[in-house]
């Protein structure tokens, strides 16, 4: 029991920075990044050729991930999602740029990183192993870096310039220009911070499940998923989201293990029932 | 005169808040009823409520005696309770005649699926909807803009579009929302115009406003509002000389009464 | 007046005549009888981005399209498989199942706008993926495999189809089902859209407050549409299952549902036979790029990307581009 809330958490915590990475450009922009699974494995696969090839440092690693992250993140608004932005009659063709820029990515990793599953060594080796709950350290360590990440963001957008900035732009745009907030600027930030906490994740995780470059569309699903539940738009949706997936799958893999893959199954027809009753999610801003 | 329409002992809570306050009041067939109030008094609230886009908590709305109140909209607009709103709201990529046009949807007699075959119904619907829109058109001034694309309509103009909207509904009561918001003095008197030559088709109207000159110029009678509640209800002559409508005004910033 | 309309019928009668005529004529000619196979997927690809088309024509945004089709193709294949019917009264019965499948969905979902809809369309086609998995009526992971073509369809012991198995070239009569299927499909969708009920569709996206004011009921209008929609899906699959004599819960997949809305955006949100334009370039240029190699996938999206800068309301809005020159 111990074991599985246990297991829920640290996944969650991994889960909920996904997802804050993807709220926040919905928040800012309302763009649904499509890309943002495959930018969780480009982060991957960065750390694995940082520290898993050249035997660099992992921190200098997961810094090299976010990094490159946010430097995509930011070339992709300005250049791609602002001229569309722009020109276009309708709202939906963000989420249709955003789609191809999902199979950009996918080809792009595809080519330089090819289709292996890859790995890297444990960041820390040995195993937790008391109160009934048996954790690898790696994994607690990630998950408590995961922890310190949502910590650190959710300080930043409260008390930074940029962060309350970034907050009057997400809340209104208009009166956020009225204000003098340069929109473009932070719309730019913003793209570039959400991509990389997902590269972040990924670097992360690559050092516990490893990372191969067919799991990006999955992975955007699980993020869609967790800002469903939580509600787009809202930090605390996000992070509520990404837990609360994070504890189902922990429950149903232990659970529901003799049925095969009905985990999923019974997640997505709870949303559909929870949706119904909670269109927006738990916290979610309405969309338009 | 009968009763057109009739609200008895409305209220509305949003959680803590009580918008709306246990009003009444009726409004007599072929009547101009305005209801009036400083800001927040809840005008707005109880527009929603009896044009039946917000549920009441407690108490109830009738026309012509069949209740209409937690009825959904579309079904309320159907039983002859239309609104226009606020901003404006228009179908901006459409033509102006088709926004007209479309608005007679109400009338219908052949069905959807009747529409989609082009039955003799349909047709028959079709050429009297044209002719009614383009009436309408005229009586509002708005005949020489027909082709025109709806959200390239200056600002007066996209007001009589709103009515022109309700009015293609042959409604029983036309709810006006705020219809003299941000107009000048100009726009004003030909606003109050357009809102006689309506009654005198025959409608009844039930507007809710701020502006007062225009408000006590138009209409037959008031109902003022203050915090949710009803303070007062009479003709234009009446609420001017009533003390506590003058004492809310006076209380509040930003109104003048329009003496 | 009529100016007008009698362009556009004969461009109608010249469309006919290319799909019906003058193609397999070319094809005949030049030997490329493989084409068949490639116009026959773009014609049902392009009915079920119709589909996915008539639900952005209600303003909302569906990535599930993929649900359906793969619902249609399993529904048809159990049929004929376990049950022995005719593929031809499977094909309705596909679409229909769909449809009232999509009505059930619908009805809490379509309350959701924007992106909240999008992503549960999304998560929607996963899901079909796996009860296809899990159910074992779907046979799981092997799929449904051996379909046999389709038989004859004869009425009142008038053979009107023959059965495919009978004929020398199976591929071109495919192609001149799906072909049909494709002009009656847009028959109907440019109908819809220049009948009232277009109108009301517009009146639904453009402002659904005030359709509701005018007495649109604007859930029941959603749910027929949504209805419509999911009934070109359904039969889209049933006819590819039959052409590939096979389904798998990966026969359709969320990149196939996204590739139903990148048909349409492509093609031109605003223009009925959008859909049919953008799944011809789409599936075309992903052809022709085949010669790429692994860079496939690298141009393709790279292009896309392109085009939606230059021309982010679709290809047909050239067409309104130059209008305006004038």
């Amino acid at each position: 029991m111990e074991q599985v809330i246990a297991n829920g958490l640290y996944l969650g915590a991994q889960y909920a920075l996904i997802a804050l990475g993807l709220t926040l450009i919905f928040a800012l922009m309302n763009v649904l990044n499509f890309a943002h699974g495959q930018m969780y494995v480009l982060g991957g696969f960065i750390t694995y050729t940082v520290y898993g090839q050249l035997g660099l440092p992992f921190v200098l690693a997961l810094l090299a991930s976010g990094v490159t992250l946010a430097v995509i993140g930011a070339l992709m608004e300005k250049f791609l999602f602002r001229t569309v932005i722009r020109r276009s009659h309708r709202e939906e063709s963000t989420m249709l740029l955003a789609a191809a820029t999902a199979f950009f990515f996918d080809a792009v990793i595809l080519l330089i990183f090819g289709e292996k599953q890859r790995g890297v060594p444990k960041i820390v080796k040995g195993v937790f192993n008391d109160a009934g709950i048996i954790m690898p350290y790696d994994r607690l360590a990630v998950g408590a870096l995961a922890i310190i990440f949502i910590a650190a963001f959710v300080l930043y957008m409260q008390y930074s310039r940029v962060g309350r900035a970034m907050r009057a732009l997400a809340q209104d745009r208009v009166a956020a220009q009225l204000m003098g907030v340069r929109v473009d600027r932070y719309s730019m930030i913003g793209f570039a911070m959400g991509a990389m906490l997902a590269g972040v994740v990924g670097g992360l995780l690559v050092t516990i499940t490893g990372v191969n470059s067919g799991i990006g569309g999955p992975i955007s699903i699980k993020a869609f998923l967790m800002v469903m539940i939580g509600g787009a738009g809202v930090v605390g949706g996000a992070i509520a989201g990404g837990f609360i997936l994070g504890m189902m799958e922990s429950v149903g893999l232990t659970v529901l293990r003799e049925y095969g893959d009905v985990t999923y199954l019974v997640i997505f027809a709870a949303l559909m029932v929870f949706l119904s009753v909670r269109p927006n999610g738990l916290m979610g801003k309405p969309w338009g | 005169m009968a009763e057109m329409l009739e609200v008895s002992g409305l209220t509305k809570r949003f959680g803590g808040l009580v918008a709306v306050n246990n009003v009444s009041f009726s409004v007599r067939e072929k009547e101009i009823l305005s209801v009036i109030g400083p800001n927040g008094a809840g005008k707005s609230t109880l527009f929603k409520l009896i044009a039946s886009f917000l549920r009441p908590t407690t108490g109830e709305v009738r026309l012509k005696g069949e209740r209409i109140s937690g009825l959904a909209p579309h079904i309320a607009a159907r039983k002859g309770v239309v609104r226009t709103f606020q901003e404006t709201t228009i179908f901006k990529n459409m033509s102006v005649r088709d926004n007209v046009v479309i608005a007679h949807h109400l009338r219908s007699k052949a069905s959807l699926f009747g529409f989609f075959l082009g039955t003799g119904a349909a047709k028959a619907d079709e050429a009297a909807f044209g002719a009614s829109a383009d009436e309408i058109l005229a009586l509002l001034g708005l005949a020489s803009l027909a082709g025109e694309t709806a959200r390239n309509l200056p600002h007066g103009h996209l007001r009589a579009l709103g009515i022109a909207i309700g009015l293609a509904t042959d409604p029983s009561i036309l709810l006006l929302d705020e219809p003299f918001a941000g107009m000048n003095h100009d726009e004003t008197m030909r606003m109050v115009e357009m809102v006689r030559r309506l009654r005198e088709r025959g409608l009844t109207i039930l507007l809710v406003e701020h502006d007062m000159p225009a408000v006590m110029k138009i209409s037959d009678r008031l109902v003022v509002l203050n915090f949710g509640q009803k303070i007062a209800e009479g003709t234009p002559s009446e609420i001017q000389a009533n003390e506590k409508v003058i004492e809310a005004y006076l209380g509040s910033e930003d109104e003048a009464i329009g003496l | 007046m009529t100016f007008n309309r009698n362009i556009k019928i004969a461009a109608g009668v010249a469309f006919l005549a290319i799909v019906f005529i003058a193609v397999p004529a070319a094809i005949s000619a030049s030997g490329r009888f493989d084409l068949y196979y490639t116009l026959t997927s773009v014609a049902l690809l392009s009915i079920a981005s119709a589909g996915v088309w008539l639900t952005f024509y209600i303003g909302r945004i569906n990535i599930g399209q993929g649900a359906y089709a793969l619902t249609g193709g399993y529904v048809s294949a159990i049929l004929v498989m376990n049950h022995g019917w005719s593929f031809w009264l499977t094909l309705p019965v596909a679409g229909l199942f769909c449809a009232a499948a999509s009505v059930l969905i619908g009805l809490p979902i379509l309350r959701l706008r924007g992106v909240y809809f999008a992503m549960v369309t999304l998560v929607l086609t996963e899901v079909a993926r796996l009860l296809a998995l899990a159910l074992p009526i779907t046979n799981g992971a092997k799929g449904i495999v051996s379909i046999p073509l389709p038989g004859a369809l004869s009425v009142f012991g008038v053979t009107l189809i023959p059965d495919f198995a009978t004929l020398q070239n199976s591929r071109l009569a495919f192609y001149l089902l799906a072909a049909t299927l494709m002009v009656v499909c847009f028959a109907v969708m440019y109908r819809l859209v220049n009948s009232r009920i277009g109108k009301l569709c517009q009146s639904l996206q453009q402002n659904e407050e005030l359709a509701s004011s005018i007495g649109v009921n604007i859930a029941y209008l959603r749910v027929i549409a949504y209805a419509v929609s999911s009934f070109f899906g359904g039969v889209s699959g049933a006819i590819f299952a039959a052409i590939s004599q096979s389904i798998y819960p990966s026969s359709f997949t969320v990149t196939d549902s996204v590739n139903f809305m990148l048909n349409c955006f492509l093609g031109g949100l605003g223009y009925v036979f959008g859909p049919m334009l953008g799944t011809l370039v789409l599936y075309f240029g992903w052809d022709l790029l085949f010669q790429t190699g692994q860079f496939q996938l690298l141009i393709y999206s790279g292009l896309m990307i392109v085009l939606m800068l230059v021309l982010p309301n679709g290809l047909l809005s050239l067409a309104e581009m130059t209008r305006k020159k004038d």
